[in-house]
Order: structure tokens, then sequence, then C-alpha cells
């Protein structure tokens, strides 16, 4: 028995008998067709209504939904455009009240003439204004605590003062608070009639000196260019400072290549030099510190070793040699353990044989790895028993020149800028230069986020990268409207939260894993079974449909 | 006198000199303990010890202590830790019984326990994971596979050798790695802890290539907190490194590593034997031991002391006959001890150190201590499917029994069933008797595998008579693992971790630990080309069974006859029409001509 299809023969069957001897069969009834129309039907159904479907799912990837064009806005600094109003108090105590008004007026009218830079500007205020609104209102403590909330922090506080024995007006700032002194002849008090009284210049001009380096850090952040000397050395000392983090681990090492010493006074002077300037930074960033005792550390057998120098009498490393000092590979300067960067102090003290140790270029005894940590080398009196040696032990008093040094290092390698003198002052510029590197961080983060889950629509994105999003846009906002408001401390918190849920988002492991088995893998181990199941289907709905169209050609043509 | 409870008396005179001198005295001592032991083997105990404040410690300012670890241990919490590298087996019936009692030794590979502090066992657990991570990174060894299933929580068979003030809220965790290779790259790191590296003081002597070729050799982290009774606590930690080497092996020079034979003339032949003649000999035992000097066996001299050592501390000890000639170098002055076979060097502070002892005929021999139990684990059974498990424990002092805990940790593949714990006797008349197990077994800890996320722990306490050897036998499944699961080298086996034992001593506080040897479990192994065949196979025979049935269905039954009628209806058989009627007129043709 021989099976053929039979559509091809049913249309012209009855063609066939006139033109054959041979018996033809009849013409296939309509019950037939119709089955075989059933039956073709019915496994496509299955196929259509079942199997893609399942394929579909089992196959297809979560992507939670990213408001892509906000996080794009963000990236383009389309939504925030980030501004430092920077109040400052003046408090004239030996003025009248009008007096010191006009002063305020005309001060802040000359500082607005000198600001080319729009973001950051200085807002006086008299110091009297607040401290009177106080005293007036009933306010309960809660109420009062609210009002603190809301008010922006005072960035300065200027005591202008009467001195009798001056010609011109003089300025001292406190090194620790955020106090300016501004001394003036009483002779000097500006009549209200005077539009630019001298006093008002002098204040203007000592603000502005103040702030100057803020400023253009500031404005080289936001703009991203680095035109211009000035630019030039904030770029170099941004490049150095460490990423913001939360916890910096410190980590101080004695290294030194002979036996001696082996001990130091590490725990009082760590608490001596160093605990007052760790609490100063509390606001910005926690730390821990760690100490460790390394003796038989040598160079490295690459590095240039030290010369002698007849003329400094001491031996000397060249500085382009100075980056192969740390020998990487023998010495324990692993990471703290723990998340946050570690920032290894090292103090060096050279072998007797090779001491007075110095950098030959500018006779410095310390430098700065950029973005790893200090190095400085303390050249102890040798004592001369039998052979010239260290000595055993490091007093906290011997040790106090080089934790000098890495208190300074770790100013620089945390980004504080270098002037104003003042040091609260110089952390509270620390606070706005975070809080505005944070801020750009952030949005960018979310920009390149944004970018990515667009050019690659293979990857997953899990529900907690979209809440992870969700949190970091809330928490931009907060610190835009924190900045516009002057508080910065608040908008520094809130630019913390935002960079590590935009750091959590953008390194979601999930994410990253690509398909570890590909289609092409699949289609080939199931090619057999596709293969010879796929051919007759497809070729019986082929036939099928051929059919269809020629019967209603037919039905058209009657 | 043995050589564990020589080691210990030092370590005792060590505490006690330590104890007696004021805080300014070092806080870091280090021995090197030799003996030669039967056999021409060289037993060979280095031991380093520091102390660091608690408060210190807990301020992170190291001195003594390596950082590196020191931090990782406040970041996992481990009170107390436990670290073992051992290579090798030590041969207890050549060279008696362990140094350190077998304190400071592991099983064969990576064991590591440590008390962690938690509130609960998933927060410890959390912790352990974080511990073996960070310890895997620190020591380059496959820490970080010590998972779930690797994880015991053994309840008798360790106990804090720390003072713990809290030690309610301290977990014990143990886990072993059997399979790991222990080499050059985590001896580095293990130097690398010591305040001196490896470049003065004892620790001068190892060498990767020397240390690694021993018969037996295993290298011990402890930290422990000690404290004294008025509450002041310090953090100490002790690194052991025991090795027992093969003189003659360790002898060949480093350009000339191939043993040659030696030539004919050096031979000493027995002459009394009748075959002896030109091209024939029995060599002669020697009478002598081998003469060697460290600087032969160590390929280095000792290179001074480590100057946080005290200066009164007999570094280096040697445990030979005192009326054998030793040879030092000069500055290094002896001290006999008075047991007659311990002498002790103190050495100059800057002068390389050697020590040679050259080739003589000695009459008495230091006496070597049997040990307390002799054990002994094999698999036996055959089959791919079951298994049994064979345990001999051999007491053989004539007076005491033994008393002790067996120790076992099993992987979840190998199922064992306990029900079958069979236990046989064999007394001192050496006749073996079928016993109930629970004649010998006086208590069991188990708790049963969970395939996939735990291993089997088996913890027996036992009692073996004097003069007897009891064997323990019980039978086991092995369990077909996933296609996924098996390793690259499937086929060589699964490694099962050896079993640890501790004999409890009621008057010896020290406890004496014994491990056997680890076990290769083969497992059924597939071919692992196979799935992708059945993949395929299944594929071909559904498309087949398919095609059929959708064949069936959707094809009209025709006889032949209208087959062949409805054929001359399709395109094909009128084309064949045409080409036959083509054919036919050339046909014609060709007769016409003709």
């Amino acid at each position: 028995m021989t099976t053929i299809n039979g559509d091809q023969a049913s249309p012209k069957a009855s063609a066939a008998t006139k033109s054959s001897t041979a018996r033809v069969p009849p013409p296939e009834t309509s019950e037939a067709v119709q089955t075989r129309f059933r039956v073709i039907a019915a496994f496509w159904a299955v196929i259509v209504l079942l199997g893609f479907p399942i394929w579909w799912k089992t196959t297809s990837i979560y992507r939670a939904h990213l408001p892509i064009q906000e996080m794009v806005d963000w990236d383009e600094g389309k939504i925030c455009r980030p501004v430092f109003p920077l109040e400052i108090h003046v408090a004239a105590p030996a003025m009248q009240i009008s007096e010191s008004q006009h002063l305020l007026r005309t001060t802040q009218h000359s500082l607005d003439d000198f600001n080319e830079f729009a973001a950051h500007h200085l807002r006086l205020k008299l110091a009297n204004d607040t401290s009177a609104s106080n005293a007036n209102g009933d306010q309960t403590a809660e109420t009062e605590h609210e009002a603190a909330e809301e008010r922006a922090d005072i960035a300065l506080t200027v005591r202008v003062l009467p001195q009798d024995d001056l010609t011109a007006p003089r300025s001292e700032i406190h090194a620790d608070a955020t106090q300016l002194d501004v001394f003036y002849p009483p002779n000097q008090v500006p009549l209200p009639s005077s539009s630019n009284p001298p006093l008002s210049a002098f204040i203007a001009q000592e603000l502005q000196g103040l702030y100057s380096e803020e400023k253009a850090t500031i404005a080289h952040i936001l703009s991203g260019e680095t035109a211009g000397s000035d630019s030039e050395s904030i770029s170099r000392r941004l490049r150095r400072s460490m990423k913001y983090a939360d916890t910096y681990h410190l980590s101080f090492s004695l290294f030194t290549p002979g036996p001696v010493p082996s001990s130091w006074d590490i725990e009082a002077a760590v608490k001596e030099y160093l605990t007052p300037l760790l609490d100063a930074f509390a606001p910005i960033s926690n730390f821990t510190v760690d100490t460790q005792v390394q003796l038989y550390a040598t160079f490295s057998p690459m590095a240039p070793p030290p010369v002698y120098d007849e003329a400094e009498t001491a031996w000397t490393l060249k500085k382009e040699d100075l980056s192969a000092f740390i020998n990487a590979a023998e010495w324990p300067l692993n990471p703290s353990i723990g998340s946050g960067p570690t920032l290894n102090f090292v103090l060096y003290v050279p072998a007797p044989s090779q001491s007075p140790m110095l950098v030959k270029e500018n006779r410095a005894s310390s430098w700065i790895v950029p973005q790893w940590g200090g190095v400085s080398l303390l050249n102890p009196p040798l004592s001369e028993e039998l052979s010239p040696s260290n000595p055993k032990h490091l007093t906290q008093e011997s040790l106090r020149p080089a934790f000098m040094t890495f208190s300074h290092q770790l100013l620089t390698l945390l980004g504080t800028p270098a002037t104003p003198s003042s040091l609260p002052l110089r952390l509270q510029t620390l606070i706005r230069v975070r809080a505005a590197t944070l801020l750009l961080s952030a949005s960018s983060t979310m920009g390149s986020l944004a970018r990515l889950t667009e050019s690659l629509p293979s990857i997953p994105i899990p529900a907690t990268v979209a809440s992870s999003v969700s949190t970091t846009l809330t928490h931009l906002g907060t610190t835009c409207s924190s900045l516009r408001d002057g508080r910065f401390a608040a908008a520094l918190a809130s630019a913390r939260v935002a960079e590590t849920e935009a750091e959590r988002s953008f390194f979601e492991k999930s994410m990253v894993g690509q398909v570890y088995f590909p289609d092409e893998h699949k289609v080939a181990v199931y090619l057999p079974l596709l293969g010879p199941i796929g051919v007759p289907l497809i070729v019986g709905l082929l036939k099928e449909v051929k059919r269809l169209i020629a019967g209603r050609k037919a039905r058209a043509g009657a | 006198m043995t050589v564990s409870s020589i080691l210990s008396l030092f370590l005792a005179i060590a505490v006690s000199l330590w104890g007696s001198a004021t805080s300014a005295s070092s806080d870091y001592h280090e021995q090197l303990f030799l003996e030669p032991l039967p056999q021409s083997s060289l037993l060979a105990s280095f031991n380093f010890r520091g102390n660091t404040s608690q408060q210190s410690f807990d301020n992170q300012h190291f001195r003594y202590f390596p950082r590196a670890l020191g931090q990782i241990l406040q970041h996992a919490h481990t009170k107390e830790l436990h670290l073992r590298f051992t290579t090798g087996r030590w041969d207890a019936n050549s060279w008696g019984s362990r140094p350190w009692n077998g304190s400071k030794e592991g099983g064969t590979g990576v064991e590591l326990w440590a008390w962690i502090d938690a509130s609960d066992d998933e927060e410890a657990f959390a912790k352990w994971i974080t511990l073996t991570q960070s310890l895997s990174g620190l020591f380059c060894a496959s820490l970080n596979f010590i998972d779930s299933t690797r994880t015991t929580r053994p309840v008798v068979s360790f106990e804090p050798t720390g003072n713990h003030p809290n030690a309610s809220s301290l977990h014990l965790l143990h886990g072993t790695l059997p399979g790991e290779v222990v080499c050059t790259e985590n001896l580095t790191p293990f130097l690398k802890l010591l305040p001196c590296k490896g470049k003065t003081g004892i620790s001068t002597l190892f060498d990767g290539h020397k240390l690694f070729d021993a018969a037996w050799q295993s290298m011990s982290v402890d930290v422990h907190p000690i404290c004294s009774s008025d509450g002041d606590c310090t953090v100490q930690i002790e690194q052991t490194v025991d090795m027992v080497l093969d003189i003659e092996r360790s002898k060949r020079t480093r350009d000339n590593p191939i043993p040659r034979p030696i030539p004919h003339e050096q031979l000493v032949c027995d002459t009394s034997k009748p075959y002896t003649s030109e091209d024939t000999c029995y060599p002669l035992e020697k009478g002598t031991d081998m003469a060697w000097s460290l600087n032969e066996v160590f390929g280095r001299t000792l290179n001074g002391i480590c100057p946080l050592t005290d200066s009164n501390d007999l570094s280096v000890c040697l445990r030979v006959p005192h009326e054998k000639s030793v040879f030092t170098s000069q500055g290094a002055s002896e001290l006999k001890q008075d047991d007659g076979f311990t002498r002790c060097f103190s050495l100059a502070e800057t002068e390389p150190f050697d020590l040679s002892i050259p080739e003589q005929e000695v009459h008495t021999k230091p006496p070597l201590d049997e040990p307390i139990l002799h054990a002994e684990r094999t698999i036996v059974g055959h089959g791919q499917e079951r298994g049994g498990m064979r345990i001999i424990f051999g007491n053989p002092s004539e007076t005491n029994a033994v008393d002790f805990i067996y120790f076992e940790s099993l992987p979840w593949y190998l199922r064992p069933y306990i029900h079958t714990l069979q236990a046989t006797i064999t007394g001192p008349d050496g006749v073996r008797r079928e016993i109930p197990a629970s004649d010998i077994v006086t208590e069991t800890f188990y708790r049963p595998a969970i395939d996939r996320e735990r291993g089997t722990q088996l913890e027996l306490a036992l009692s073996v008579p004097a003069a007897s050897t009891v064997t323990l036998t019980y039978d086991f499944e092995k369990a077909v693992l996933r296609y996924n699961e098996y390793p690259p080298d499937a086929n060589r086996g699964f490694n099962v971790a050896p079993a640890v034992i501790r004999v409890l001593d009621g008057e010896n506080a020290q406890p004496i630990y014994i491990r056997t040897t680890s076990l290769l479990l083969p497992l059924p192994t597939p071919d692992f080309s196979m799935p992708y065949n059945v993949i395929i196979l299944t594929s071909t025979v559904i498309a087949l069974a398919f095609g059929t049935v959708f064949n069936i269905l959707v094809r009209r039954v025709v006889s032949v006859e209208e087959a062949e009628a409805l054929q001359a209806q399709t395109l094909k058989a009128r084309l064949v029409g045409k080409v036959v009627a083509l054919r036919d007129r050339f046909r014609k043709k060709d007769t016409k001509v003709e």
C-alpha cells in the first residue's frame, strides 16, 4: 500500500478520471478534508497556545521598570543645578543696629560685585537677628529643634570689634573655631551716607580670600574642566585624594630593614597626635586605626638603592624612584578587612649603615603616594656603643614629627583644601566639596546604569535595582534641596546614601551575570528533536494553507 | 623521657621563665628541637610563640601578632583558632609517639577548627564562612571550599585550650579539606606571620624544597587567649612546624638530586654469605648512625638568633646521647641537660650557626616511647553500590585500658548504616571474638547527613582493654552524585577526612590526639558525554514516534492502483511521462535508420 498526499490530488481528481485508464480513487469526502484540517490546527494550537507561552515564560528575563529618562536627566544635570549659599553671621556688638545693618548691606554689595561664580555665594546676616527671634518667640523645644533643622548651617561668624590703636582694619582667624575677628579703628565706623566704606571693602576682601580656594574647587568639580594653572593644582589635589567613603581604615606601619627599633609608643602617639584630628572628621567619615611593626623589611631587589651624597652627608633617594620604595611583594600592607578603603602610613627607619636617608631633590623626608597613603622617613639619632645602631624603642616624642607629617598627609589624602588656616573651616569646605562630588558621581552612575540597561537588552534587572534606583533619585533630590537651603551636613548625609545606593544598583551581581547557557547551544542539542518534528508540521501547515487559498479562489471563481 | 614530654617540658620551662621575668622581658620565643629517629630519619620541631595583650589586640596595635591574621580573627569574632597543614604519614611503629602528643598536627590536607563568638548557630556559621574565606586568601589554600557539607560541630572531641571569659556564647566549628595539597605557597605566608620572617633565628632553616620533601610534615597556627587569675588577658599565637626528614634523601645536593648506586668499591659487603663474589654483594648494616649537619640536611645554616627573643633563651636543642660528640660553629655554647640525652645550645647573636654530628659508634640509644594507641582505618568491600568501613584500635599497654573519643566526619555521599556497627575483640590470648558494640562503645553522638547540606558526624566514646585489639566495622552506601557535582578528576575517587582520636588521660591535663590516614572513596562515575547522548537519542525516538503518528493522522490511504493513477496526475509523473515519450521517439528514429 502506498500513501500519497491527498490534498493535491483531490481538486484534480475529476479531471484525472477522464485522461487515465487506471482506476482513480473517489474524491476525498469533505469530512476527511475537515478532519485533516482539524488535526493540523490542533497540533499548531498546542504549539502556539501552550508551547510558545511556556518557552517564553521559562526563558524570559525579569526587567524591572527603571525611570530611564529621569536617570539620564540627573546625569546631564537637567534636574539639579547645585548651589552653595553660605550663611555668614556678622556680629558687631559695638555698633548701633542701623550702623551694623548698613555695614552688612555695603559688605554684601561689594561681595556680590566680586563674585563671578554664581553657584557659590556668601550671604551675610546679622547675628542678632536669629537670637532676637529666639528670644521673642515662646517656642517649645521641639519646634526649636525643627527650626534648627530647617535653618541653614552657619558657615562662619564674623565678629567686628573696635580696637583703639589701629590705623587700618585687621583680621584674625580662629584656628579651632569658625570665627573671624575683624578689628577696626573706632573712627572707621561706616557712615550711613558712604556707599563703599573701607571697612566693608576690607571684610568683603577677607571673606573672598577665605573662600577663594573652595570656590575654585567647586567650580572645577562642577564644570569638569582642567584648564588654567589654578585648575591644574586643584585637579592634582583631587587626583591624589581618596574616593569618598563612610569608613577609612588607617594603617600605621613601622618598617625597618634591621632588627631594631622593634617597638614604638604608638598607642600614646595615636592618642596624642591623631585622635583630635579624627574626632574633628567625625561628621564626614569614620576611622579605624591599626598599627604594626615589621622588622627585616628589605627593599625590593628591583628598586634602585639609595645613593650616598657627599654634599648632603646623607643617603639620598631619587624622586623618580620613590614609586618603587614600597616593596609591595614583601611588606605586609594588605588592605584592612571590612568595607572601606585603607590608607597606609609607612614609617621607615633606615638601617644604621644608610642613615640618614633623604629625598635627593628637596631634602624632604616624606611623600604621599596618591590614593594609597604616605611614607615618612625617620632618622633617629644612632647610638654609638660598639657599632652605630638604631634605638630599640621609639618614644612618643621621637614619633612627633612623623605623626605631624602623617596628619598633614591624611588631610591631603582626604581631599581637605590647603587654605584657610582654620581646621573647622577647612572641614566645612570638605563637606561641601564632598557633597558636590558625591552628587555628581551618583548622578553619573545613574546615567551609566540607564545607558547600560538600554544598550544590553538581554541583562535582567531585578526589583532590588529598581528600588535602589528610586532611593538614589529621592536622596539626590534631598541633597539638591539641602544644598539650596545651605544645610550642607544634611546634604552630605543624603548624598552618601545616594552614592551607596547608586553603587549597589550598578554593581548588582545578578545583573552582571551573563547568559551562561547560550541559545545556540540549546538549539544544537535539541535539533534532533526540533528538526524531524518541525519539518512535517510546517509542510502540513503550508499545504493546508495552500488548499484553503485554492478553495477560496475556486469559490470566488464560481 | 619522650619526644612529646620533652617538648612540653621545654614549654613549661619557657613559660615559667616568662612568668618569673618582668614585663619588660621579651614576649616572643622560638625553639628548635632536633631528634634523630630510627631508620636515618630526623625529627625537626620548630616552635614560635608570640604574646600580645588583649587590650592592644582589641585596639589593633600589632607587634608580635601578625596584623593580617589579627584583623581576620576580629572580623570573624573568632576567639580561638587552630589551623593545620599536614602532608605525609607519621610512622608510629618506627618513630614512636607523636611530637606535642599529636596536639599540633592535623589530618592529611588542611584542618581548621575555631571557637566563634556568636549568639546563635546561624550567625556562627556565617562568621565561620567569613573566617574560612579570609584565611583562604591569607594562606593561599582552598579553605573557602569548607562549606556546610564539610563543617561539623564536634561535641566532645575538642576542648578550648585558652581561657575564655564568656564560654557560653562560643561555638566550635570544625572543617577539613583532606584533598588539599600542602606546598610552598602555604609556607611563604606562614613565614610572613613570624616577626623575624625567616631572615634571622631558627626560621632561616625553612626551605620549601626540603620542608615539602619530608616524609611527614605538619604546620600549625594556634591562637588563643590566656588569662591570669586577676583578669589580665594576653592573646597568644603559636606557630609550629614539625617534620621528619630522611637524612640520606635530604643530604643529596641540589645540583645532583638523582639518587645513584654506590660504586662497587665503596660497598661494605657481608662476606660471610655463601654467594659473595665480585658482582654479588649483601650489604652490611652499618652499626653507626649517619653523619649529618644542619647545613647538609636543611641546605642552609642557622642565621643567628631572632633579636626579639629573650637573650637567655636556648633556642636550639638536640636529643642525642651525651656521649655522642657534636660539633658546633664558633660562638655557641652547649648546655647538657640532666636526663642524659638532651643538650641545648645558646647561640651567638649575629653569627651563623651550624651543628654537625660525625658518624660514630654509640652504644646507648635514646628510648622511644610506645604510642598509647594504634589506630588504623580502611575502606573494605567491593562494588559500586556498597562498602564498609573498618577501624582497628590496638592497645599496646599490658596493664591499662585506654579510653578515648573517636570522631569521624563523613561526606554526605557516604551514607553509613550505624545499625550495622559491629565490634570484634582480640584479647591477649589471641582469640578473636564478636562482641556487641555497646560493650566497647560507652557513648555515641551521631548527627546524620542531609544530602548536599551537611555530612555525617559520628563521635564514639570507646574503651579498649589492655593488650587487646578492637575492630569496629560498619556498612555504608555510596550515593550517586548529580552530573555537575563530580570534580574534574572524578575517577580518582573522593577524599574522606581522617578520623580524629582524642585519648582521655585522666591524670594528664594535656590531651593526646591521634589521626588516622585519609581515605579515598571510589564512587560510581558516569560517562560524562552521556547526557548529550541521552538527549539526542531521546529526541530521535520522540521525533520518530511523532512523525509516524502525525503522518497517519494527516495522510490519505489509497490502494496501489489508485496511487498509480494519482501519481500520473502529479507534476513528477507528468515529467516522467514526457521523458519516456521523448526517449521513445529517439528509439523510433534509431530503428528507422537501421
